[in-house]
């Protein structure tokens, strides 16, 4: 087996999203290249990825919050950008993680309402919004499923 | 490799956290393939999932169906595909089979299936890609059907040694011996084939090499054709079966591993190779035979004059405890002759579980390879199968058959340059 | 601030909430980062080796398929590391390093077993489920800051 060194070593790589009517992928981008300072960025159809040290990577990613605070939602990532172990040119087709992306984004205006409702109340009415039970989900699988199919 | 490399669509669960990943691309590289993903969107995952009607829970399996599905109907493009998920998961060997039948009977692509473990290395996989790579790349090499010329194939295989020498469709010479030293052998074998033919090296036209030793004997023969005991053994059983046409399903019980080939036309279209246990292998009938103290070409006359065997307890899942209970068998009373047909049934029990469960058997099964002249061995699979199973005569020539017919296909060639 | 496991570990929702709510999601990337960053034997996609299955010994015997042990070299030392945990029952559509159903019920279990703080929920289906849902994450966060 052929040693192995590592690039980017103590970097943190993290994705930033965006499902927003205002804000598109692009700006956020843009607006994170205003302000990389060397950092790396790099734009993707759902926002941008950004590598650099932890608090480089943090600095950039609180002023993208607040372009659009609801609706901009962002997750560690292991690899660094276009990295060809895990990119979709080079593996003929998308890793398994981008589906799961996929289906979460599918969920993210809930987020957002939730967000934006939650964030305009006092604590004694976040603490009764929290005590609300969610209904079971007893037939979950299917049902909910199809009914997301119909909603996209 | 200047031509381009065999699409493989890689169809796994659990390979990348059993970190044998790297083996997969690596034995795929060796052999002029490359693996990829086929590329399905989550909608697609949603739709194959209650498409197909298994209610598998693990989100990777059903990533699988989805990309299987995409290759069967045609959205996705691939010339071979490998299934494959983590030894001992249930869930997925379920999908695994149901996903290689799906494929089978609904698209011509060559599948191989197959459950790894963090074990599992490049080497292992190497002769089952380099079997889809073989299947997708000479197609037109494959569909050959008559030995022209004068030909020679040699199958250097783990236990014994095989050469066919064949001339205008007739099989004029044969040479065997058990391997030792993997190029001396084959000077041995290649020499009694040549001299029951009355012929020179020097007339061969072209010569074809498979088995372990393919690559070793291949460039000491300067062979033409050099490949792997799947395709080959698949393509000498149809043609001394006579079953080139339509389906058939090939069982080859080696020294080493078994492979059960199920094959259309000629070609194969899933096979499995492997055997957990040398307890399922020829290796097991020869500890037998030398227990019984009889020849391993005894052993086969032996067995058949007992009605089966089967009460005759017999563990030869692990070849030491198999060993163990063939003398547990002998000194509780039992008859040599019933021993002898246990272990058959053993090892025929043995290939049918582990194996046959991951191709689809279809008639004619023809059995090959020195393990097909053990008429004992021969029976008690056919009783498994419910079936008369086909051994074709020169069975145990089968690689170096088929070696020496795929290589007249590269008479013309030399003719041409 | 609290490290806090999330379930699914590769979900963007919960790893943005958990970090927009002042605390440190734990989930697949960290451990995948430590392999990716990690110098050893070049073993490419994210660096897993036999090695690893082996590791997983610490968390499911070796009758347990190569891949959930694989899987639980990963999440072990960070469900260990663990100071409260976020639970999405029935993570259906989370795949690659959530991709296993089993190792996924091994662990939530472990999440279970441990005595930790622990939310569990489920996805919203609605907006009204959105805010129940957001509330629940926020205010569950907000007494770990008592707590801690």
């Amino acid at each position: 087996m052929k040693p192995y060194v590592p690039q980017y070593v103590g970097t943190v790589t993290k994705y930033v999203f965006v499902d927003s009517p205002d804000t598109t992928p692009q700006d956020i981008a843009t607006a994170a290249y205003e302000i990389a300072q060397g950092v790396m960025i790099k734009e993707t159809c759902f926002g941008c990825q950004i590598t650099g040290s932890p608090e480089d990577v943090e600095r950039i990613i609180s002023h993208l919050r607040k372009l659009d605070p609801y609706r901009i939602y962002v997750k560690d990532r292991g690899f660094p950008p276009g990295d060809a172990r895990r990119c979709r040119a080079d593996l003929g087709g998308a890793r398994p993680g981008y589906l799961g992306h996929e289906y979460e984004m599918g969920l993210v205006r809930y987020i957002a309402y939730g967000l934006q409702e939650t964030d305009r109340m006092t604590p004694d009415e976040l603490r009764a919004a929290a005590g609300q039970e969610m209904p079971t989900p007893d037939a979950l699988d299917i049902d909910i499923l199809e009914s997301l199919m119909r909603e996209e | 490799m200047s031509e381009q490399p065999v699409r493989i669509a890689q169809i796994t669960c659990g390979a990348e956290y059993s970190g044998i990943q790297n083996e997969i691309t690596t034995a795929a590289e060796t052999v002029g393939g490359k693996m990829f993903y086929p590329d399905v969107a989550l909608k697609d995952v949603k739709r194959a999932y209650k498409d197909f009607g298994l209610p598998v829970k693990s989100p990777d399996l059903k990533l699988a169906i989805a990309r299987a599905q995409a290759i069967v109907e045609g959205r996705i493009e691939a010339d071979g595909i490998f299934i494959a998920s983590c030894f001992r998961c249930a869930e997925a060997a379920i999908v695994r089979n149901e996903l290689r039948r799906y494929i089978v009977e609904n698209s011509r692509i060559p599948v191989v299936s197959y459950s790894f473990n963090e074990r599992t290395g490049s080497s292992t996989l190497l002769t089952r890609l380099e079997a889809l790579t073989t299947i997708a790349r000479r197609r037109s090499l494959m569909a050959r059907e008559v030995q022209v010329g004068t030909t020679m194939g040699v199958d250097s295989g783990s236990s014994t040694t095989k050469c066919i020498i064949m001339q205008d469709n007739e099989i004029i010479g044969t040479g065997w011996r058990p391997t030792t030293e993997v190029l001396k052998s084959a000077d041995e074998v290649v020499a009694l084939a040549l001299e029951e033919a009355g012929l020179k090296i020097s007339d061969i036209d072209a010569i074809g090499t498979t088995g372990y030793g393919r690559f070793l004997i291949g460039k000491h023969l300067n062979a033409d054709l050099v490949q792997e005991e799947l395709t080959v053994n698949s393509k000498g059983a149809v043609y001394l079966a006579d079953a080139q046409k339509g389906f058939a399903t090939v069982i080859d019980i080696g020294g080493m591993d078994n492979k059960a080939i199920s094959v259309n036309d000629g070609i194969p279209g899933s096979f499995t190779m492997g055997g957990i246990c040398a307890g399922a292998s020829g290796r097991f009938l020869e500890m037998t035979a030398k227990r019984l103290d009889v020849d391993i070409t005894e052993l086969g006359a032996l067995s058949m004059k007992s009605e089966g065997g089967e009460d005759v307890p017999m563990n030869s899942y692990c070849i030491v405890f198999g060993t163990q209970s063939l003398v547990n068998a002998l000194a509780a009373g039992y008859k040599r002759e019933d021993v002898a047909a246990a272990a058959c049934h053993s090892v025929a029990q043995q290939v049918y579980e582990q194996q046959l469960q991951e191709v689809d058997i279809k008639e004619p099964v023809i059995m090959v390879g020195g393990s097909s002249l053990i008429q004992g061995l021969v029976r008690a699979m056919g009783r498994m199968l419910n079936t008369e199973v086909v051994v074709p005569h020169h069975s145990q020539y089968i690689g170096a058959t088929g070696g020496a017919l795929l290589a007249s296909g590269f008479i013309d060639k030399k003719k041409e340059a | 601030m609290a490290k806090v496991f999330i379930y699914p570990a590769t979900s963007l929702i919960l790893s943005d909430l958990v970090a927009r709510f002042g605390h440190q999601p734990l989930g697949s990337a960290i451990s995948i980062r430590e392999h990716i960053q990690t110098p050893g034997f070049d073993s490419p996609p994210i660096q897993m080796t036999s090695e690893d299955p082996q590791k997983g010994l610490k968390w499911a015997a070796v009758e347990v398929p190569s891949g959930i042990r694989g899987r639980m070299s990963l999440y072990g030392p960070l469900v260990e590391e663990a100071e409260a945990a976020i639970i999405i029952d029935e993570p259906d559509l989370a795949f690659g390093c959530m991709g296993c159903a089993r190792t996924n019920e091994l662990l939530a279990f472990m999440l279970r077993e441990k005595d930790m703080p622990r939310l569990e929920l489920r996805y919203p289906a609605s907006k009204e489920e959105g805010v129940t849902f957001v509330a629940q994450i926020k205010e569950f966060l907000k007494n770990l800051e008592v707590q801690q």
